[in-house]
């Protein structure tokens, strides 16, 4: 008895013809998440506009200077740094699928059919995908820690209080430099496919030339590929680096902040990632 | 050369901190700021440095409002010294010395060297420390390498929050003694929050923080 009183008290206090208090929460729940993402969005653009405004500081020597240390670590954390299991993975695709494939493909049509899907396999969708998920686990996350860890420990108040302007020490290097290694990622990451793959392929049939199985693949891919690969990069690299930063910035004063930012951070940039690499494949790539 | 604050108001959302706070010195002037626990001490030099939001006033340095958020000489009119951190982890301590001379003038990195080791040694910072990163070092030592850090710039107003935790009285003593020889090469007043007599008896003038105001302590 005594659980429903409030209940009853609330509907006294509604006006007349109200809709009742679950309504209210519903229409609250779908008012709130559109609202929380186009405020999510205004933020990713204005981070976007900041960094690119802040990129002026590039032109004094100096601070190219100081820019230039930090861009080469952050390329160095992400890109290099991630060869390792990006080569592995790429080793498994190659060895796994892209070599067992072969053997599914008639003699006849091998060298173009062969070619046509690990281009449209591998170079068009797993190189981009696999690479991307690699950025996001491995460097997003840790540039989101860091972030989050610089606001807690009141580093980018010291910054401030140096005259220096946080954007330009830590969003300007991962805005640069995300990009980039993705980009780099997606090239290691076919070349080590297409690697593994001939290696396990030479062991079934030793006759056929690496040079011949490069240059068939080779062939098959156009300008367009590459163009709409490097968009991918360009997009996907820039919107995991800014991400990280938005998730990372917003934590407080608290570690539980910082894992929070971690895991949401992580949870939009995956979706941002494959929501930029359907709808670029969709539009470049449908006939 | 003058420094004046003026009608400083320094409030939290649900907490007035100072309320018209007003106060001149002239450089070479050392002004101790008598603090306790959670007076408000650290809250008064951060407003003062332009790092709060909810400030309101002037801090006049020559004339120019350091408060104005368009003064892109602030960084070498002030400098700050953290009571705690205040250091940039992703850099080393040397790195983190020279960063204001870096980022903000044309100097050579020779020069900038020069002024680094002129100040560590007047510091007695080891160079030993300079390829250390800020979480190898003790409080003292993080204490030591902000001080050099806020000198490098040679500041007109150097704000030091507490200086004296975990210093023995002769190191306080003679970081007080050395801070007094560069005041001497380079006029900047200071402003000091302490509870330490050592730094009160060194000071030219002691005030306290009294009615969200800051008033002269009695000797």
């Amino acid at each position: 008895m005594n659980t429903l009183k409030p209940e009853s008290s609330e509907r006294e206090n509604q006006p007349e013809g109200s809709p009742p208090q679950n309504s209210w929460r519903i229409i609250e729940f779908f008012g709130r998440r559109p609202r929380e993402v186009a405020i999510f969005l205004l933020d990713i653009i204005g981070l976007i506009s900041i960094a690119l405004a802040a990129s002026k500081h590039l032109v004094k020597p100096k601070r190219r200077r100081i820019f230039l240390n930090l861009f080469i670590r952050q390329l160095y954390n992400t890109g290099v740094r991630a060869l390792y299991i990006n080569g592995m993975i790429a080793i498994f695709i190659g060895a796994l699928l892209m070599s067992r494939l072969f053997d599914y493909i008639p003699q006849q049509v091998i060298s173009t059919q062969y070619s046509y899907l690990f281009v449209v396999i591998v170079f068009r969708e797993l190189g981009p995908l696999i690479s991307g998920i690699i950025l996001i686990s491995r460097s997003a996350t840790a540039v989101t820690s860091e972030i989050g860890f610089l606001r807690m420990t009141r580093e980018f108040q010291v910054l401030h209080g140096l005259g220096i302007n946080p954007v330009f020490m830590f969003l300007l290097p991962v805005f640069f430099a995300f990009p980039i290694s993705l980009f780099l990622m997606f090239i290691y990451f076919d070349f080590v496919c297409l690697l593994s793959a001939y290696v396990f392929i030479w062991f079934s049939d030793p006759d056929i030339s690496f040079l011949t199985f490069l240059a068939n693949i080779l062939e098959q891919i156009t300008l367009n590929e590459v163009s709409i690969n490097a968009v991918k990069a360009l997009l996907g690299g820039v919107m995991i680096g800014i991400i990280s930063i938005h998730f990372g910035a917003k934590a407080a004063d608290s570690f539980d902040d910082v894992s929070h930012a971690i895991s949401n951070s992580t949870t939009a940039q995956l979706m941002s990632f494959f929501l930029i690499n359907v709808v670029l494949s969709i539009l470049a790539y449908t006939q | 050369m003058s420094i004046e604050i003026r009608n400083l108001h320094i409030e939290y959302p649900d907490h007035l901190l100072f309320d018209n706070v007003s106060l001149s010195a002239t450089p070479h002037e050392i002004i101790a700021i008598e603090t306790k626990v959670l007076d408000g001490g650290t809250s008064l030099l951060k407003g003062i440095a332009g790092f709060l939001s909810g400030v309101s006033g002037q801090v006049l340095i020559d004339g120019v409002d350091l408060l104005a958020p368009t003064d892109p000489e602030s960084a070498f009119k002030v400098g700050y010294v953290y009571e705690e951190r205040g250091l940039l982890s992703i850099y080393n301590i040397y790195q983190n010395i020279c960063l204001p001379l870096q980022f903000h003038t044309d100097m050579t990195a020779a020069e900038i060297a020069q002024e680094a080791h002129y100040v560590c040694d007047l510091l007695q910072i080891d160079d030993g420390l300079f390829d250390q990163h800020p979480h190898h070092l003790n409080d003292v030592q993080t204490r030591t390498v902000n001080l050099a850090r806020a000198l490098i710039v040679k500041p007109r107003l150097l704000l030091i929050d507490e200086l004296e935790g975990g210093m023995s009285d002769e190191f306080l003593q003679d970081t007080m003694e050395r801070l007094k020889e560069r005041q001497r090469d380079h006029p900047m007043v200071v402003l000091i929050t302490t509870a330490s007599d050592i730094v009160m008896e060194l000071a030219d003038r002691v005030l306290k923080i009294e009615n969200q105001d800051l008033v002269e302590a009695l000797a």
